[in-house]
């Protein structure tokens, strides 16, 4: 450009120096002057182009600028933020997540406790996601958590509001009791109700041990709901005695460590050395109750329910009480049984109370011992059901905590259980008595089933031991059922008709009426007959001893019912085995079909009544 | 003694029969009860703790008197009924349904159901022989439970009904007789009376026989008299066997005589009548027997 503008300057000036030639010289210079001015022309269009290049210059710089500048607003942007992500890496380096204090589910849990998420995505794929995971659960338990919380706080707070009214109520209860027991008062004076009375002579009551005492209120109230009381509680021993003892009690705890005098020390070895330890440690309760069962003039029997403060539980022993001088012989080891039996697992051979035998090491004692020594004073046993009525809580052998609660209707049970097994007992023991000393007619009883005369008659019936049981060798005893604690009594009864005679050894356990009397039969006629060398004994026992009670009618006696069975089994083997003998010595009486039927040619026993027809039959 | 103590000391077993496997034992007792014993468990080869005892109690006033098997059918014979249940190898399960039943028909002048006291099944036939307590043989068709015909003529009940293969039914019965049939005969072809020969009578025991058992020559029969064996055609007497108690089981096995009945063993003879062996056994009396010789030799008294 500027070539071009020097060179047109220069052929300007060129040409403006021959104008100025040609004028020095006079001539015309029209033409030059022509060329000159074309020249301004070009001139004037070089210098238009200079200033448009100029101008064309200036926007590509100002173009450049800008580009330059928004870079460097870039880079300063950047710049900005490196440092903030330099002051975030530092932070996040800083940073410590809160979670780990935390102490997570363990994995099980976990998985049990939501196990849609961890089986809807089975494998997270880092650890980091898992635990994030599990935090998220953690969070949805621990709220979960926070309401149930202020759901039972707030819960409680009714609940004391509750028991603050109640307690209110309660509190104004016994002034309302008084206003209304002044206020009925002469109403008790015209009705006669001498409550004072009543009150008064209960006053010993409230010396009563607790748990006596709730056992003793029980009874009481239950004498007093039923009609016709079938039992009778009463409370024995003195006020003042138990008042004695409670203040020994208290006596006893400040002086415990204090020094005695020498004549007291004296005084106390004398008695330790001379008593029984046990003697003064197992002190029962000077007030204990007497529950009596049964009709006063007959046979009743009694149970002293006793409280020991040591042992924490109460002991029950059992009495007769016999109103006439007949012969009771035997019958008081019974009783003991009768209440042994009462509950399956419940022998009474433990102290029931949970925690004892640490309380007796304590003490230098041992549950057996103070067993042993509980049964040589006749202070009786520490029965479950026993501490049950009391209301305290007991373990028994098998480790089972049971603490009854619902009073009222367990009281009733045991006492009705108690009532049922003494009624039974006494039933039997009414049987046995009249077997032995035969003032029975067996021929009017109505236990008799089968209403013809039978021919048998019955000559003996004794007590025997055990050990004579025992020597009937019987297959039926070596299937006997394990032992709990059953002990049985054995009696022997001889049957007799003409020249045969029939040997029945009967043992009645204990636990009756849970068990039967079981029956071993033995016939002496053309030599010995028993189960085990003749088919037809054996089922004749099976006959008598699958006798149940539930087959019997109501007020039939169970074992004057077997008797019978025994006895007309009898007569029909000797009439059936009599048939086939070539000198007869016993006739058909009894009316059967068929002598034998079944390829074990069984006997007749069963007795059949439809109507008016009776037989017997296979 | 709760009722199942008692049902032990005094169980009784009827009857027994082999599952046509050879596999299974069925017991059936006094009680209404049947028993059923997989034989496998009895070898003592073996390292299992042997099985427990299967029961299938069939009614408390029911007594199992026999028992046969069909194939996969037991055939319990009861008091006036006979029914067969189904058995489940498988499962070792009996059916407690009953797949069919044959009432026994009441005589008119009978006062009590008759018991179905013993079972023969005729394995060419499918024809099962009931001999019942009101002394009637019944001869029932397997095909379609029809009672086909009967054989009357005992006049006590019959103890014990057993054929052979000529199409020859014998029968032994408490009225003292054991009695000859033929399927094609409407009267009995014979009759033996062991109680009237006097080396076998024994007074104090009744004349009644418990037992009958044939084979193609020979007939064994025993009860209140002695047991002994009489030839099929001459109807003599060639030996008696002094089994010291009453006879109510008795059988050829092999090539000798077996005999069991109310005596603590039971005993085993030639047929010459030399005492072979004396088993003892735990009951009182021996009512059934069944036994096999394969896949497992075995006798189950």
């Amino acid at each position: 450009m500027e070539a071009i503008l020097n060179t047109q300057f220069q052929q300007l000036e060129d040409i403006i120096g021959e104008i100025l030639k040609v004028k020095k010289s006079g001539h015309n210079s029209e033409t030059l002057r022509t060329a000159a001015a074309l020249k301004f022309v070009a001139l004037k269009h070089a210098n238009r182009e200079v200033k448009h290049k100029i101008k064309s210059g200036r926007d590509n710089l100002h173009l450049e600028k800008c580009k330059v500048d928004i870079s460097r607003l870039q880079l300063q942007n950047l710049l900005y933020e490196v440092s903030h992500l330099k002051k975030d890496i530092v932070r996040c380096e800083k940073f410590k997540s809160r979670d780990s204090d935390l102490d997570l589910l363990p994995d099980t849990e976990y998985a049990t406790k939501l196990p849609s998420i961890a089986e809807s995505k089975s494998e997270p794929e880092s650890k980091h996601l898992k635990h994030l995971q599990r935090l998220e659960c953690e969070l949805r338990l621990r709220k979960d958590l926070d309401k149930q919380y202020s759901f039972l706080l707030s819960s409680k707070q009714e609940l004391l509001q509750e028991n603050l009214n109640q307690n209110q109520r309660y509190v104004s209860f016994a002034p309302a009791l008084r206003t209304l027991k002044g206020a009925t008062k002469p109403l008790h004076d015209a009705l006669q109700l001498s409550l004072d009375v009543e009150w008064k002579l209960s006053a010993v009551v409230k010396y009563l041990p607790k748990p006596l005492y709730i056992l003793f209120i029980n009874l009481q109230s239950l004498q007093r709901a039923s009609d016709e009381p079938s039992f009778n509680a009463e409370v024995v021993g003195y006020e003042s005695e138990a008042q004695m003892q409670e203040l020994t009690n208290l006596k006893q705890m400040p002086t415990a460590r204090r020094d005695y005098s020498e004549k007291d020390i004296e005084l106390s070895r004398k008695l330790t050395s001379v008593e029984n330890p046990l003697d003064k440690a197992l002190n029962p309760h000077p007030l204990h109750i007497r529950v009596t069962l049964g009709a006063s003039g007959s046979i009743q029997l009694v149970l002293l329910i006793r409280y020991f403060d040591l042992l924490k539980c109460t002991t029950v022993w059992p009495q007769l009480s016999v109103s006439n001088n007949t012969n009771h012989q035997g019958d008081t080891n019974f009783v003991q049984h009768l209440l042994r039996h009462l509950f399956a697992n419940d022998l009474g051979n433990e102290i029931p109370i949970p925690g004892i035998q640490y309380d007796l090491q304590n003490k230098d004692l041992t549950p057996e011992q103070c067993i042993r020594y509980l049964e040589s004073k006749d202070f009786g046993k520490a029965y479950c059901w026993l501490q049950s009525m009391c209301s305290i809580p007991t373990v028994d052998s098998s480790m089972l905590y049971k603490h009854e609660l619902n009073l009222n209707k367990s009281m009733r049970e045991i006492i009705a259980r108690i009532k049922r097994r003494w009624n039974a007992w006494l039933k039997l023991s009414q049987q046995i008595r009249g077997l032995t000393n035969k003032d029975i007619d067996l021929f009017t009883l109505k236990e008799n089933v089968y209403p013809a005369a039978l021919s048998c008659s019955l000559v003996q019936w004794t007590a025997i031991t055990l050990e004579e049981f025992l020597a009937q060798n019987s297959d039926v005893l070596n299937i006997s059922p394990d032992d709990k604690g059953i002990t049985y009594n054995s009696y022997r009864a001889v049957i007799v008709r003409g020249s045969a005679k029939m040997e029945c050894f009967i043992r009645i356990p204990s636990n009756y009426p849970l068990e039967m009397p079981l029956w071993i039969l033995s016939v002496h006629w053309n030599g010995r007959h028993t189960s085990q060398n003749n088919s037809a004994i054996k089922m004749m026992e099976y006959w008598t001893n699958s006798l149940q009670p539930k087959q019997l009618e109501a007020n039939d006696r169970f074992l004057y019912a077997q008797l019978f069975r025994t006895i007309y089994s009898f007569d029909i083997f000797l009439e059936t085995e009599g048939s086939m003998q070539t000198n007869i010595e016993y006739n058909k009486e009894k009316p059967y079909i068929s002598a034998f039927a079944k390829r074990c040619r069984l006997r007749p026993y069963k007795y059949i009544k439809k109507g008016s027809v009776y037989a017997f039959k296979q | 003694m709760k009722e199942k103590d008692l049902k032990r000391a005094y169980n009784n077993v009827l009857s027994q029969v082999i599952s046509s496997s050879h596999q299974y034992l069925f017991a059936g007792n006094l009680f209404g009860d049947i028993f059923v014993l997989s034989l496998k468990e009895l070898d003592k080869g073996r390292e299992e703790p042997p099985g427990k005892l299967k029961i299938f109690p069939q009614g408390s006033s029911v007594d199992i008197n026999c028992l046969q098997f069909r194939r996969d059918f037991l055939i319990v014979g009861t008091v006036g009924v006979v029914y067969g249940l189904q058995w489940n190898e498988d499962d070792e399960v009996l059916s407690t349904k009953r797949s069919w039943e044959v009432k026994i028909p009441m005589q008119s002048d009978a006062v009590e159901v008759p018991d179905v006291n013993s079972l023969w099944l005729s394995p060419d036939t499918d024809t099962l022989f009931a001999g019942c307590g009101d002394g009637i043989i019944y001869q029932i068709s397997l095909e379609d439970g029809r009672i086909e015909r009967d054989y009357r003529g005992h006049t006590d009940y019959v103890h014990s009904v057993v054929g052979n293969s000529n199409g020859q039914i014998f029968s032994g019965a408490e009225d003292g007789t054991v009695r000859f049939w033929s399927t094609k005969q409407l009267e009995q072809t014979s009759m033996i009376e062991p109680y009237t020969k006097s080396q076998l009578l024994r007074p104090d025991w009744g004349k009644w026989i418990g037992s009958v058992a044939v084979n193609d020559d020979w007939l064994l029969c025993g009860g209140g008299p002695r047991a002994s064996i009489f030839h099929l055609r001459s109807l003599e007497s060639t030996c008696v066997f002094d089994f010291p108690g009453r006879v109510h089981v008795c059988d050829f096995v092999d090539d000798s005589v077996f005999i069991g009945g109310e005596h603590n063993h039971v005993q085993s003879y030639t047929l010459n009548g030399m005492l072979q062996a004396n088993i003892p056994i735990e009951h009182t009396a021996c009512y059934s027997t069944v036994w096999q010789t394969a896949p497992i030799k075995f006798m189950s008294i």
